[in-house]
């Protein structure tokens, strides 16, 4: 059992329209592993984070979470059915899923946005769900702000409870999808240090991210996406320190100079 | 002439008929809540058709829109009281009559529904997509999203226009005595028959009308603004 990766991605490609934006792609996440996706904008690292947890719907491929496949069943006749959207909601409560813009719900307070899903969704009692919520935002070093609204606080605070609302879920698995990109530096640091904390503390991660720092040090495992494929893959010692590929060799350069030769 | 003047505006007979006056104020106010309450959920599910993503769903709502938006008040209510009843009586083969209470709560439900759609299309067009998409994350189900995110922020944010809607419908009511609904407008003009004293009692039904919109009015829009912003801070 302990040997099925957390996350397996099979050979996933999506194309919008005549744009083919994931040209097959890939990888497994061990559980209890971080793996980070890198690469200019555009090349598909957002999208295939999406496919994921079905935001977007993959053209053809697969992802396994558990080994249970997200997006298709097998009939008893043992053909291949696409899941009603039932069954994707019950498996995307695994997954807890961080963006870039925060989306908070601005009308709710900060632990009212924590309490909603496990709540709602998990079908905790109002008490269960209250103490799990302030267990998060204690993770996340905001349990002082639980009865503030979202329009007070800083987009790194902002993205610390959207962290906590994700963790609520008790998920197998945490995606960021560019969770720092829209803050200013000193509040990246803020939002980095508890992801990091979530790392060392065991949390099955996928993180796309421009950190290349954060990246380097926190991951088990990078990947380097191009035009939809992944160029590039290993540890981050071998793709930081000495990237087979010229492209991935470029796209690094323009970050962390030091890293080529 | 100015002694004349103060007979003519003398409030008395007004107060005199206010048992009578009272009832007939009641009736615009349960017209009003009637045909507010049809016109909230109709308009809320027009406006849902409008979003959805089937096009013969879209067009359906939006036909609902543009026939019920475009229809004046009194000609629907005329035409829902006086025609529909023939027509449906043709299509069953038996005689039909709408008692007058109904046929006002349909065609002022219907007219405002329109307006209502259009107010609430907008409020959920205006939710930014990645709140629906954090919901759908966490494995909320879309109806969930709806009730809990979406629509809790169009009520705060369509709420000054719906006010508005509000007034105009509940000025809107005072048209329902066209077909013998017992309203306000109703008894002054039956107390006018017996009295024939048309100036305290229009004058009076007009200052009753002014200070109940201005007053509810203002209440409503004080108590809105002050939830919206504990908000949108």
């Amino acid at each position: 059992m302990s040997s099925i990766p957390a996350i397996s991605v099979v050979d996933v490609h999506k194309s919008f329209g005549p744009l083919a934006v994931l040209k097959g792609v890939s990888f497994d996440v061990p559980r209890g592993s971080v793996v980070s996706m890198i690469g200019a904008s555009g090349s598909g690292k957002s999208t295939l984070l999406r496919c994921i947890n079905h935001l977007e719907t993959p053209s053809a491929g697969e992802i396994y979470i558990d080994g249970e496949p997200m997006h298709f069943r097998v009939a008893g006749d043992g053909q291949r059915k696409p899941r009603p959207i039932a069954e994707i909601n019950r498996l995307r409560r695994d997954l807890g899923m961080v963006f870039q813009q925060f989306n908070l719900w601005p009308h709710m307070t900060v632990l009212g946005n924590v309490v909603e899903a496990p709540r709602r969704v998990r079908g905790l009692k109002r008490s269960e769900a209250g103490e799990l919520a302030l267990e998060c935002l204690r993770r996340v070093h905001l349990l002082d702000k639980a009865g503030e609204y979202p329009a007070r606080l800083s987009g790194g605070q902002q993205q610390r409870v959207a962290i906590a609302r994700a963790l609520a879920m008790q998920p197998k698995a945490m995606l960021f999808d560019e969770a720092t990109s829209s803050l200013d530096p000193e509040l990246t640091d803020e939002v980095l240090a508890v992801m990091r904390d979530l790392a060392r503390d065991g949390t099955t991660m996928i993180v796309v991210t421009h950190e290349m720092r954060f990246a380097r040090e926190v991951s088990d495992r990078v990947l380097f996406l191009h035009n939809g494929l992944i160029e590039e893959a290993g540890a981050p010692e071998e793709v930081f320190g000495a990237p087979k590929s010229e492209r991935c060799r470029q796209f690094l350069s323009k970050y962390l100079p030091k890293y080529v030769q | 002439m100015s002694a004349a003047l103060a007979e003519a505006l003398n409030p008395a007979v007004f107060w005199e008929y206010r048992a009578i006056l009272l009832k007939g104020l009641a009736f615009n106010f349960y017209v009003f809540a009637c045909a507010a309450a049809a016109a909230l959920i109709l308009g809320l599910g027009a406006a849902l058709l409008r979003v959805n993503r089937w096009r013969a769903l879209r067009w359906a709502g939006t036909l609902h829109v543009e026939i019920f938006r475009n229809a004046p008040d009194y000609v629907m209510v005329v035409w829902i009281h006086f025609v529909l009843p023939l027509l449906l009586g043709l299509a069953i083969g038996r005689r039909l009559e709408f008692p007058p209470f109904l046929s006002a709560v349909i065609a002022l439900g219907l007219v405002y529904s329109g307006y209502f759609a259009e107010t609430f299309r907008a409020g959920i067009q205006s939710i930014p997509l990645g709140q629906i998409e954090a919901g759908r994350a966490c494995g909320m189900p879309e109806r969930l999203i709806l009730w809990r995110v979406i629509l809790p922020q169009v009520v705060r944010r369509m709420l000054p226009e719906a006010v508005n809607q509000f007034v105009s419908l509940f000025k809107a009511t005072t048209i329902v005595s066209l077909i013998a609904v017992p309203d306000l407008m109703y008894q002054v003009s039956m107390v006018t028959q017996q009295e024939m004293r048309p100036l305290p009692l229009y004058t009076g039904a007009a200052l009753t009308y002014f200070a109940i919109v201005f007053l509810a009015a203002s209440l409503v829009r004080a108590a809105a603004e002050r939830w919206r912003q504990k908000v949108y801070a």
